[in-house]
């Protein structure tokens, strides 16, 4: 199927990878995406519409350079997202932009859930706790490879790769490190 | 809306497994207790307003900043740590 985006242009997507949002994300009407994961985007992902070419997210997995990070998901939530106990669930945070890349955040308190065996995602709303709306990204990558075992952050997971649409590359204009 | 008046420790039922108490009241501050099933999702609704207002921001970005935003990720990365 095709699909119009104003970022990326036309894009062909398997039928497979739509991702069925039935709340969708909080405060926007669409309903169905699919992630595109760029070769050279590093470890960031997006969440694009298919039925709103201006609609798309900036995400990422906070599991990467958030070792402990995790989300316990009630009966409602595991019946939206057709989730049986004990599979595998994909977490995503939304990435906020911000012109000087010390203020880019990302909002942990209201978290992507996928269910990659059902392509079906809910956004989830915490309570005020641990994690914010706005934590500052380049200060969660620091901690976060001191937490890790090996001091490195943890590059994208296999089951993203897996629900993620085909797409080239970002087509940096320098060459993307 | 259902409007019930309640008096400072008096409880207010929904359902079997839903109660919600008048912990206190300050002012035009009131303090809840809420016992409910560890499994349902509750928070203030400004919560919800909050990641709304976010979701709004974030939806505004160009290529631009995606490409700053994995340059400025990956130069972190490989920055030495001590």
């Amino acid at each position: 199927m095709k699909v119009q985006s104003s970022r990326f242009g036309e894009l062909k997507i398997e039928e497979s990878k739509v991702i069925e949002m039935p709340d969708g994300m909080v405060g926007f009407e669409e309903r169905r995406f699919i992630i595109l994961s760029p070769e050279d985007g590093g470890n960031f992902c997006w969440l694009q519409s298919i039925d709103n070419p201006d609609l798309a997210f900036v995400v990422v997995e906070p599991a990467t350079f958030i070792a402990d990070y995790g989300v316990k998901l009630t009966r409602e939530e595991y019946d939206k997202l057709q989730l049986e106990k004990g599979e595998e669930i994909i977490l995503l945070a939304v990435t906020t932009m911000a012109p000087d890349p010390m203020e880019i955040s990302v909002n942990l308190q209201g978290p992507i859930v996928i269910n990659p065996a059902k392509m079906r995602g809910k956004q989830i709303v915490l309570e005020d706790g641990k994690y914010k709306t706005r934590h500052p990204l380049f200060q969660a990558i620091r901690e976060g490879a001191r937490q890790m075992k090996d001091g490195q952050i943890r590059r994208k997971g296999v089951a993203m790769t897996k629900v993620s649409a085909a797409y080239h590359n970002l087509g940096c204009a320098t060459p993307c490190p | 809306m259902l409007v019930l008046t309640r008096k400072v420790g008096e409880v207010i039922a929904i359902g079997d497994n839903i109660k919600i108490k008048v912990v206190d009241v300050k002012g035009a501050q009131v303090r809840l207790g809420l016992e409910a099933p560890p499994d349902l999702r509750i928070y203030r609704e400004e919560i919800y307003v909050k990641i709304q207002k976010e979701n709004m921001l974030a939806a505004k970005w160009d290529m631009d900043d995606l490409k700053k935003l994995v340059n400025f990720f990956d130069k972190s990365d490989k920055e030495p740590r001590h």
